[in-house]
């Protein structure tokens, strides 16, 4: 099935994805971003927040990204 | 005989320069002095010009004179709408912008923490930052192959098409996504950081401006809180180094307007 992933790492991506069937939002953060913690970003599917274990459907949207974006005068 | 380097054909720099269209520019200028606070956003780049500025968006934020917070829900909401547009994150996620107060652009450890660990897993990102009294500081970083960063000078690109100022839309969406935090703390040229700060007791500020506060910890005992001296780009060696490099002047184009 396709997804639709959307991430700002490395290169970025901001595509169609195949996986297979019922793929867990966790499985596929593993697969695409391995040695990153769940924890430093938001993990949304279908511009809701997610639980980990939700399996995906075919057409979903899964965008990963940055927590925290603080700036603060020297 | 001499032998002839060939022209370019592209009006691109031949060194990094980052640059905003006068219309991003203004969007940029509009939002810094539209309040009395720090404000942060994402650069739009040119589809074929990364470092090319064409837009300066906001999402929502908490903001106070002296720091600016992304909310979390709105990056990814940003995010999306970008991707609706059209756009790779490449476009819209790797130039970070904001504001601070007085004349220092230099960035501070919140800066620096952040452009690390919100940007240091991305190809390359920039971190820019302009005072509320003009300079600017632009900080480029690749993460590919060696890896390294660079300094790079700022400028205005007038070479490409841009739409006016819209000042109607910029004040709806500071209205929508600007959200200041003035409890307790006013702004002020040289502001230190609210961990600077002495504890003061509660009752001691009196309407005269002067103040009777007690201090306590690693504050400036007994003196003016605000009394903070800010440091200046000529005491950095680095910067120095660069603006005394004759070199460092060839990569400004003759379109681009160069900004302090």
């Amino acid at each position: 099935m396709k997804v639709l992933f959307i991430n700002n790492l490395g290169g970025g991506y901001a595509d169609h994805l195949h996986v297979q069937d019922g793929i867990t939002v966790e499985q596929l953060f593993k697969q695409q971003l391995p040695g990153c913690k769940a924890e430093d970003y938001l993990i949304r599917v279908n511009r809701q927040p997610s639980a980990r274990d939700q399996a995906l459907q075919e057409g979903d949207r899964v965008s990963i990204t940055p927590l925290k974006i603080d700036g603060a005068g020297a | 005989m001499k032998k002839e380097t060939p022209r370019r054909n592209s009006p691109r720099p031949r060194k990094p320069l980052l640059r905003f269209t006068p219309y991003a520019w203004a969007k940029l200028q509009w939002f810094c002095h539209r309040g009395e606070t720090e404000i942060g956003g994402f650069g739009v780049s040119a589809v074929d010009d990364l470092l090319l500025l064409e837009d300066f968006v906001t999402v929502k934020q908490d903001v106070t004179c002296v720091s600016v917070k992304f909310d979390d829900e709105a990056v990814a909401d940003f995010f999306d709408q970008q991707v609706d547009l059209g756009r790779k994150p490449q476009q819209f996620a790797r130039i970070w912008l904001h504001t601070h107060p007085g004349n220092c652009p230099n960035p501070s450890g919140t800066d620096e923490e952040t452009f690390a660990r919100v940007f240091g897993s991305c190809d390359w990102a920039v971190m820019f930052i302009v005072a509320e009294e003009g300079a600017t500081y632009a900080r480029l970083r690749f993460n590919v192959g060696p890896g390294g960063e660079c300094v790079v000078p700022v400028g205005i690109d007038c070479a490409r098409g841009f739409p006016a100022s819209d000042h109607e839309a910029w004040e709806s969406e500071y209205q929508t996504n600007i959200h200041p935090d003035f409890m307790g703390f006013g702004c002020h040229d040289s502001v230190p950081s609210r961990s600077d700060l002495p504890a003061v007791d509660g009752s001691a500020w009196r309407d005269d401006g002067a103040t009777s506060a007690t201090t306590s910890g690693g504050g400036a005992s007994g003196g003016d809180p605000f009394d903070v001296d800010p440091p200046h780009w000529w005491d950095e060696p680095e910067l120095m180094a660069m603006v005394d490099d004759p070199d460092f002047y060839d990569a400004f184009e003759d379109e681009s307007e160069v900004l302090p």
